[in-house]
């Protein structure tokens, strides 16, 4: 369990749309964060509070899911594919 | 003429989120641009040539058939035993059942309301994500119980599928808006401030004819392309509920199991 909650996951950002690109597009997050952190992280990135983020083209994480369980059941390679657009659902 | 005045009856009787659509910054160009939405209600059960998939909206078949598939993955999965199953509520129209008509029915989520989301309202630093988490379930007095109806509708004008929802407490009383504000996740308390008219709503439900809250459908074709984009067209039509789901599941609160996305293996 320890270990469970050290490991790191690699985040692949990437952009879609007219998202503004990141000159870096790989971080290591703590796998026991919330997935919350990967979009606060975005919106300071990219300076955008309006994006929405998707993973493997198949849904879009709820903010509480974790990022180890993210990583476990739809990692890639080594990594946690993340795309985001400009787009929003409401608002 | 013709056209207009069965799509102004057809929109009187069947679309209650016009009212909401006034707000909306899309929406009325779409439903004034394609006078066909007009007869397509009309001519109930019609399935629209037009929509598809790629962008982001389903065709009424679709819809029908992208809940059974929903149905069934849900049963497979382990969705733990706070979720209770999705059924298909067939509209009863006079003695006969419509294959085509109804709607995708999930009644009696459990809330504790009691358990407060973290962050609400809080502008400043996310780095401490070390409060309380808000998805255990604790058995407790019965004032403190909220059970949610969500039913999945679909819509004409936007060839979309619409979440309505409902929460009462457990000796039946509707709650208000109030007390659904208690259970909302603290990004969509945010968003309800910002967006009262574009957001959750109170509309008529089409089926039961009573009001119901509603999320708004004019951004969800956008972001259904983006989420369909990577998926082999077989696999659409079975992919659209699910990732549907994750995004307005986490706007009203409910979880979706991550089990839920993932590759479909339905075996005859």
């Amino acid at each position: 369990m320890a270990a469970a909650e050290q490991k790191k996951v690699v985040v692949h950002f990437r952009s879609t749309g007219n998202a503004p690109q990141l000159k870096q597009s790989k971080f290591k997050i703590g796998g026991n964060e919330k997935f919350l952190k990967i979009i606060d992280f975005l919106r300071r990135q990219i300076h955008q509070d309006t994006v929405f983020l998707y993973v493997n083209s198949a849904f879009s994480p709820n903010p509480d899911e974790l990022i180890i369980d993210l990583y476990n059941n739809f990692g890639i390679d080594g990594q946690l594919v993340v795309n985001y657009a400009s787009s929003m659902a409401w608002g | 003429m013709c056209h207009h005045d069965r799509y102004i009856v057809a929109k009187i009787n069947f679309d209650p989120l016009s009212y909401s659509n006034y707000f909306c910054k899309y929406a009325k160009f779409r439903e004034i641009l394609n006078p066909e939405l007009g007869t397509g209600i009309w001519l109930s059960g019609f399935v629209m040539g037009g929509s598809s998939v790629r962008d982001g909206t389903l065709s009424l078949g679709d819809f029908v058939a992208s809940t059974k598939a929903l149905v069934e993955k849900w049963e497979k999965i382990d969705v733990g035993s706070s979720l209770p199953d999705w059924q298909w509520k067939p509209r009863c129209k006079m003695d006969a059942q419509s294959e085509e008509e109804g709607y995708l029915a999930l009644e009696g989520v459990y809330r504790n309301h009691g358990g407060r989301q973290e962050q609400i309202e809080d502008g400043n630093d996310f780095n401490d994500a070390d409060n309380v988490t808000d998805d255990t379930w604790v058995q407790s007095s019965s004032d403190n119980v909220h059970v949610y109806d969500y039913h999945v509708v679909y819509s004409f004008s936007y060839k979309v599928p619409v979440l309505y929802f409902q929460g009462h407490h457990a000796g039946g009383q509707l709650l208000t808006l109030d007390e659904i504000k208690e259970d909302l996740p603290s990004h969509s308390l945010k968003i309800l401030g910002e967006s009262k008219w574009t957001f959750i709503t109170r509309e008529e439900h089409p089926h039961s004819s009573r009001p119901w809250f509603t999320l708004h459908p004019c951004g969800t074709s956008d972001c259904m392309k983006l989420l369909l984009e990577g998926i082999a067209e077989k696999d659409q039509q079975l992919q659209y509920l699910p990732a549907w789901l994750s995004v307005v599941g986490q706007a009203v609160g409910l979880n979706i199991p991550l089990e839920l996305y993932g590759k479909n293996e339905i075996i005859p």
